[in-house]
C-alpha cells in the first residue's frame, strides 16, 4: 500500500511561485520591453493606417496572416497533443500537460490577436460579432473567416477551460501550505480565490474527473477543426496553389507539428531554467521526441504530395508558383523550409541519441523557423504571382511588421514567464497520482508474486 | 475540535478506508463524514453509505446538441432575415452552416460540462473555512473529518488516533 | 430583369489610357503618387494591361484594359465576413464602404486583382479637391473599392426614366470609360435585353471571357480576333 508521494523534487515546482526570482524577473523585464514593441508597432500602425505596413496589391496579406498561421499552428502543442495522450493514457504525459496546455493558451492569445492587427479598420472589428444591432449590420456566415471566427473563440475558451480545470486542486495543494506559512500574503488571498474553495472530497475528484475525460474527448475534433479552418481561409479562394482539397489535413499536420517543436523548446527551457529534470525526464524528451520524428515524416510526405500534384499538373497559374518556390525568387526560403522541416530531423530524430533534450531542443527551433516560412511561402508566394501576369507583385515587410512579429514572441514569452509564477508549470496532483498508481501496481504485483511462492511451497 | 468537528489524517489510504468503515460500523451517517486528498483515491475510500455520482457525459451531451441547435438556428434565421446572394450561393448554404454548427456543438459541450463539474463540486465555495489540519493534506495526506455535535464515538476517536500515529 | 455589362473591343484598343484617366476623375479615386504606386499601391479601376506577342524584333503590342469583371459567381462575394460585398438584383457587385473592416480577403480572391484597397487617407493635391464628384463618396483609409460600372451614372438614368414614366433606353448610360473612349471600343447596356448594343455584341464570334475555364460568369465581354 502506497503512502505520501509528496517527494521533495515538487519543492522545485513550488518555488517559483514565492519570493524574488531573478530568473523570472529578468526574463519578464525583457520580454516585457518587446511587449512594448508590439503594442508601439500596432499603436502606430492605427494612429497612421494600415499602408505603414509593406503589403500591396496583389500581396494584400503579409506579416500578419503569415503570423495568425504559425501562431494557431503553435497553438496545437498543447491542449491537442495533452487531449491525445489523456484519452490514450500514455502516463509519461503527467509532467507534460501542463506546460504544454499553457503554451496553447497564450499561442491561441496571441494568434487571434494578428487577424485585429491585421484589419484595415481594426475599430469596427465587432462587425464580426453576431450581434443584434438597429444597422442591420450582421455577419457573413458563408465566409470562411466567420468560421475562423468561431473556432478560435471555441478553441480558446475550451483550452483556457481545460487548462484551468485541473489547475484547481493545484492551487489547493498550494493555497493549504500557504495558509500555515503565510496566511496573510497577497498572493495567499490570490490561490484561495483561484483554489474556489476546492477540498478534495471524493465527489469533487469524480467530477473533476469525468469533466477532464469529457472535456479531452471534445477538444481534440475542436482543435483539428481550427487549424483545417485556417487553412479554408486559403484553400476555399481559388488562387493557384491554395485551391488545394489537401490543405485542411496538411495544415492540422504542419500546425502539430510546429505545435512539438515549441514544445520542445519550451520543455528544454523550463528544464534548464528550474532545474526539473525528475519531471521533464529524458524519458519524456524520447517518447516525445518519437512522435516529433512521427509529424516530420507525416508533414514532408504532404509537403511532397502537395507540391507533386502541381507539378504533374502543370497547370499554368499554379505552376508560376509552384517554380517561384522551387527555382524562382522564393527558392531560397523554400529550400531552407526543406532542410530545417525535413532533413535535419530526419537526420537527428531516428536516432536515440538525437532524441535527448539539446537535441531535441535544437531540431525543435529549426523547425519553428521552418513552419514559419511555410506559411510565408503560402501566402506572399501565391499573392505575389496573381493568374493575370501583368499584375505580378512583389513584398519586403516595414519596420511595423518585424516589430509586431518579435513583438509577438515577447508577449509569449511574457504571459509565460508570468504563469511560471502563478501556478506549478507541472500538474502536481496528476504527478502524485502517477505515483500512486506505479506503487499500488507494484504493491499488487509483490502480493501475487508472494502468493505464489506460498502455494508453490506449501 | 474547535469547529465541532474532529479531524483525523492518514498517510495511506488503507488506513484511511479502515477508518472509514470503522466509522460506518459506528452508525455515522456519512453527510457527517468528509473525505479530502491531494490526488483522486481509490474509489472504496468513501465514507460508508455515500454515493459518489456524476451527470458527466450526459450533461455533456445535452449542451453539444443546445449549442448546435442555436448555432444552427442562428446561421439559418438570421441569414434568412438578411438575404443577400452572394457568389451565386444560396441564402443559407448547408456546408458553411454545418460547420458552424460543429463549432456551437462543441461550444455547448465545453460549457456545459464546466458547469457540471462546478455544479456536482459545490465550486466556488470560498466561504467554507480553511480547517487547522489543512496543510496535511498539502502534503499528500488524507483528511478524514466527522462533525460531533452529538458526540463522536470515543472508541472511534482512540482506533484514529491509533492508526494516524502508527 | 436588367443585367448591367459591358463589351470592350480590344481590337480597337489604342491604349490611349482615357478610360483610366475619366474612371479616375468620375469617381473619385485617390492619386497616390509616385512613392505608393513605385510600392504596388496605385490605384486605377480601370486599368490598361500591356501583353507582348512574339519574339523581337517582330513584337506586337496588345492592350487590355481591365476592370472589375462584375461576376455572377463572383470569388470576391461569399469570402467577405460582413456582407461588404453582395450581388444586386441588377448583376452588379456592389461594394458597401461604411461596412468594409478591411479583412482585403475579397481582394485576394479576385482572380482578376482588381480591387483596390485605399492603404491611406485619401488626399487629393489642389485644385483636384474641387473636381470631386459629388454623387460618390470620398473613401476613407482601411477600406477596399473597385468599379461599381458608374453606378452613379446607372441611378440618374434610373430616376429620370422613372419621372418621364418610361424604361431606360438603350445607349442612355454611359459609364465613364465608354464616354471617354477616343476609339469607341467600350459599349455598355443591358445584357438581358436582346435589341441593346451590348446584347447584340455578347452574341458575335468575337466574344470571350477573362479567365473564362473560372467560371466566374464575367459581366465583361471582350472582342477580339476579328480581322
Amino acid at each position: 500500500m502506497s503512502g505520501p508521494a509528496a517527494s521533495i523534487h515538487e519543492e522545485a515546482l513550488v518555488r517559483p511561485l514565492s519570493g524574488f526570482r531573478p530568473k523570472l524577473f529578468f526574463g519578464s523585464l525583457v520580454t516585457g520591453l518587446l511587449v512594448a514593441v508590439l503594442f508601439y508597432s500596432w499603436g502606430y500602425q492605427i494612429v497612421n493606417d494600415i499602408g505603414v505596413a509593406g503589403i500591396n496589391r496583389p500581396v494584400f496579406w503579409g506579416f500578419y496572416i503569415v503570423n495568425f498561421v504559425f501562431w494557431i499552428g503553435i497553438s496545437h502543442a498543447g491542449t491537442l497533443i495533452s487531449a491525445i495522450l489523456r484519452v490514450t493514457q500514455a502516463e509519461w504525459r503527467r509532467p507534460v500537460t501542463r506546460c504544454a496546455e499553457a503554451i496553447t493558451t497564450f499561442a491561441l492569445m496571441i494568434g487571434g490577436l494578428f487577424p485585429l492587427i491585421h484589419l484595415g479598420r481594426p475599430w469596427i472589428f465587432w462587425y464580426m460579432i453576431p450581434l443584434p444591432n438597429e444597422r442591420g449590420i450582421w455577419p457573413n456566415f458563408r465566409s470562411p473567416l466567420m468560421w475562423d471566427v468561431l473556432a478560435i473563440t471555441t478553441y480558446l475558451m475550451g483550452s483556457i477551460l481545460y487548462l484551468l480545470l485541473p489547475m484547481i486542486p493545484d492551487f489547493a495543494i498550494i493555497r493549504d501550505k500557504r495558509l500555515r506559512e503565510y496566511p496573510k500574503g497577497l498572493k495567499t488571498l490570490f490561490f484561495r480565490v483561484a483554489a474556489l474553495g476546492w477540498r478534495g472530497t471524493p465527489q469533487q475528484w469524480f467530477s473533476l474527473e469525468a469533466g477532464i475525460k469529457a472535456m479531452a474527448v471534445v477538444i481534440i475534433p475542436v482543435a483539428v477543426s481550427v487549424h483545417t479552418i485556417v487553412s479554408w481561409d486559403f484553400a476555399m479562394a481559388i488562387q493557384p496553389m491554395w485551391h488545394s482539397t489537401i490543405f485542411g489535413p496538411y495544415f492540422v499536420v504542419g500546425a502539430i507539428y510546429s505545435g512539438v517543436a515549441v514544445l520542445m523548446v519550451a520543455m528544454y527551457l523550463l528544464r534548464k531554467g528550474l532545474g526539473i529534470h525528475e519531471y521533464l525526464s529524458d524519458k519524456v524528451f524520447n517518447n516525445l521526441g518519437l512522435m516529433f520524428l512521427a509529424f516530420a515524416m507525416l508533414w514532408s510526405y504532404f509537403t511532397f504530395a502537395e507540391h507533386l500534384t502541381v507539378w504533374y499538373g502543370n497547370e499554368h497559374a499554379e505552376r508560376a508558383v509552384f517554380d517561384g518556390r522551387i527555382t524562382g525568387e522564393f527558392s531560397g526560403f523554400f529550400w531552407t523550409m526543406i532542410i530545417v522541416n525535413t532533413v535535419i530531423p530526419l537526420l537527428i530524430l531516428p536516432w536515440p541519441k538525437g532524441r535527448k533534450p539539446l537535441g531535441t531542443a535544437i531540431v525543435g527551433l529549426g523547425v519553428l523557423v521552418g513552419m514559419w516560412i511555410e506559411r510565408y511561402l503560402i501566402v506572399v508566394g501565391t499573392l505575389s504571382t496573381p493568374r493575370l501576369e501583368y499584375t505580378q507583385g512583389f513584398y519586403t515587410p516595414s519596420w511595423v511588421e518585424i516589430g509586431i512579429l518579435v513583438g509577438s514572441v515577447g508577449l509569449f514569452g511574457f504571459l509565460y514567464f508570468a504563469f511560471l509564477q502563478l501556478a506549478p508549470i507541472v500538474s502536481l496532483w496528476e504527478v502524485r497520482e502517477g505515483e500512486h498508481l506505479t506503487h499500488r501496481a507494484f504493491a499488487a504485483e509483490q502480493a501475487l508474486r508472494a502468493g505464489r511462492e506460498g502455494a508453490s511451497h506449501g | 475540535m474547535a469547529d465541532g468537528r474532529l479531524h483525523a489524517v492518514f498517510a495511506r489510504a488503507a488506513d484511511a478506508r479502515a477508518a472509514l468503515q470503522r466509522l460506518g460500523q459506528d452508525g455515522v451517517a456519512p453527510e457527517n463524514v468528509e473525505v479530502r486528498s491531494s490526488v483522486p483515491l481509490e474509489h472504496d475510500v468513501v465514507p460508508v453509505g455515500a454515493t459518489i455520482k456524476s451527470r458527466i457525459p450526459w450533461t455533456s451531451l445535452a449542451g453539444a446538441t443546445v449549442g448546435g441547435t442555436a448555432f444552427f438556428l442562428m446561421v439559418k434565421l438570421t441569414s434568412e432575415a438578411y438575404p443577400l446572394p452572394t457568389g451565386g450561393q444560396p441564402i443559407v448554404g448547408l456546408p458553411p452552416a454545418g460547420v458552424i454548427t460543429f463549432e456551437g456543438v462543441a461550444i455547448g459541450a465545453v460549457l456545459t460540462t464546466v458547469a457540471t463539474v462546478l455544479f456536482e463540486c459545490g465550486l466556488p465555495g470560498w466561504l467554507k473555512k480553511p480547517g487547522p489540519l489543512d496543510h496535511h493534506i498539502a502534503l499528500d495526506h488524507i483528511l478524514v473529518s466527522v462533525k460531533c455535535d452529538e458526540g463522536a464515538s470515543t472508541a472511534w476517536t482512540a482506533h484514529a488516533v491509533e492508526t494516524a500515529r502508527g | 430583369m436588367t443585367r448591367w455589362g459591358m463589351a470592350i473591343d480590344t481590337d480597337r484598343c489604342t491604349g490611349c489610357g482615357a478610360c483610366a484617366v475619366a474612371c479616375h476623375a468620375e469617381n473619385n479615386i485617390q492619386t497616390v503618387g509616385e512613392v505608393e504606386a513605385a510600392r504596388g499601391r496605385a490605384m486605377h479601376w480601370m486599368r490598361i494591361e500591356r501583353y507582348y506577342e512574339g519574339v523581337f524584333p517582330d513584337v506586337k503590342v496588345r492592350f487590355q484594359p481591365v476592370l472589375c469583371q462584375q461576376c455572377g459567381h463572383a470569388p470576391c462575394e461569399p469570402v467577405c465576413p460582413v456582407y461588404a460585398t453582395y450581388r444586386t438584383p441588377e448583376g452588379l457587385n456592389a461594394m458597401v464602404y461604411a461596412r468594409c473592416i478591411g479583412t482585403r480577403y475579397c481582394a485576394n480572391n479576385c482572380p482578376y486583382t482588381t480591387r483596390y484597397f485605399n492603404w491611406f487617407a485619401p488626399e487629393f493635391d489642389a485644385p483636384l479637391e474641387r473636381q470631386l464628384n459629388p454623387s460618390v463618396s470620398v473613401r476613407p483609409a482601411g477600406v477596399m473599392e473597385k468599379c461599381t460600372f458608374c453606378v452613379q451614372r446607372i441611378q440618374d438614368a434610373q430616376e429620370v426614366a422613372a419621372q418621364e414614366e418610361r424604361e431606360v433606353r438603350d445607349g442612355e448610360i454611359k459609364t465613364a470609360c465608354s464616354q471617354s473612349c477616343p476609339a469607341q471600343a467600350i459599349t455598355f447596356g443591358d445584357l438581358d435585353d436582346p435589341e441593346s448594343l451590348v446584347a447584340l455584341l455578347a452574341r458575335t464570334e468575337r466574344t470571350t471571357h477573362l479567365l473564362e475555364d473560372l467560371s466566374t460568369e464575367p459581366s465583361v465581354i471582350y472582342l477580339r480576333g476579328g480581322r
